[in-house]
């Protein structure tokens, strides 16, 4: 097996590329397991500890195995009050699981994130990289029966 | 360097290009109280504590990191400037354990001095404290992340002054914390004999294991007869 970032792009091999590598290496896996990001820290000359950092700041990057379908509800405040709390119960009812889980058939994984720009059209979610927004809690389950 | 002047409190003095509005207040005998600031460390302005005002400055500026400029006027200990200091030191105690009864060391902390000096109680916020476990698997160093007020002093003492890589900052918001690699204890494999870190902590956050019939320090001195 390849490293990470190998043979991608040879000019990548920089710390500031690392934000780079890291959304790639989870496009290829889904998510960014240990290895993964020790094999980063390495080729980076960073340590373990500054990888994970970054990979577990940002929303969009995930450090946990993750769904086949990501679901985003956004929690920022222009989201909130457009009663986004109704939107995240209904998405909660509808598939059985909280923020933070992913269900036992690995169908969908359930995210809380921050803003996602969609502010105009709150309360708004993401299922993978598909935006959904002026959600009512109805909405919900036919929305995500397109998601197998 | 060129001289450079720069009015602090009214007061019209003169100090070195390139040098921080702390540095030059420093050496005109004006105390600001810092918390993340530490000389042997690269400038971060993470804590806000050092915050002057400058005068024709949109915002209150970190003076521990904001070079002077020529003709700056800075005021260092206005009423707005005390009343930010305060309200920052409430909200680090806000979710700050505050157990200091139980604190090794309670009495050469360096937020609860600054809480005294700048006469700070208790907080009004009542809020949900973070609870972490007590690492002290290490024999070397003792870790209660509940204390850390995320000054990362630790962070910049390990890779600046130790020439290690040791901490690092994970997870976002009020879940950030500082972390050993994939954000586990910190044991002796990571972290070999050294201890700088501990005497750069400025709260009871990173201390030495306490060695058997060790007695907690500054404790109070009790005269019998």
């Amino acid at each position: 097996m390849s490293k990470i970032g190998e043979g991608t792009n040879p000019q990548s091999q920089e710390k500031r590329d690392l934000l780079v590598l890291l959304e790639r290496a989870q496009s290829r896996s889904g998510y960014l397991s240990k290895r993964t990001i020790a094999e980063l820290a390495e080729s980076l000359g960073l340590s373990i500890g500054e990888v994970y950092g970054v990979a577990s700041f940002y929303s969009f990057l995930s450090i946990k195995p993750q769904g086949r379908n990501v679901i985003r509800i956004c929690k920022s405040l222009p989201c909130y009050l457009k009663n986004a709390q109704t939107i995240i119960e209904g998405v909660r009812k509808e598939i059985g699981i909280n923020p933070g889980e992913t269900t036992a058939d690995g169908r969908f994984s359930f995210e809380l994130t921050n803003c996602i720009g969609a502010c105009d059209k709150a309360p708004a979610m993401m299922v993978n990289d598909d935006v959904h927004g002026d959600l009512t809690p109805k909405k919900i389950s036919k929305i995500l029966q397109a998601y197998k | 360097m060129a001289e450079i002047t720069v009015t602090i409190n009214g007061r019209q003095v003169s100090a070195k290009e390139g040098m921080t509005i702390l540095e030059a207040a420093l050496e005109n005998g004006i105390d600001i109280p810092t918390l993340c600031h530490h000389q042997d460390l690269t400038p971060l302005g993470a804590c806000r504590i050092c915050v002057v005002e400058v005068e024709g400055s949109r915002t209150l500026v970190g003076s521990c990191h904001t070079p002077i400029t020529e003709g700056m006027v800075i005021h260092t200990h206005s009423d707005k400037v005390l009343a930010t200091r305060r309200m920052i030191v409430e909200l680090l105690l806000a979710s700050h354990c505050g157990s200091c009864f139980m604190c090794d060391k309670a009495n050469i902390c360096e937020l609860r001095k600054i809480a005294a000096d700048l006469e700070v109680g208790l907080p009004r916020f009542q809020m949900r404290k973070n609870y972490y476990p007590l690492e002290d698997i290490s024999p070397y160093v003792v870790r209660d992340l509940t204390k850390c007020i995320m000054c990362r002093r630790c962070a910049r003492a390990c890779s600046e002054v130790a020439g290690h890589n040791v901490f690092a900052i994970a997870y976002r918001g009020f879940d950030s914390k500082v972390v050993v690699d994939f954000d586990q204890p910190i044991d002796k494999e990571v972290c070999r004999d050294c201890g700088v870190c501990i005497s750069f902590c400025p709260t009871g956050a990173l201390g030495k294991p306490r060695e058997a019939k060790e007695e907690k320090r500054g404790k109070p001195l009790i005269i019998t007869s």
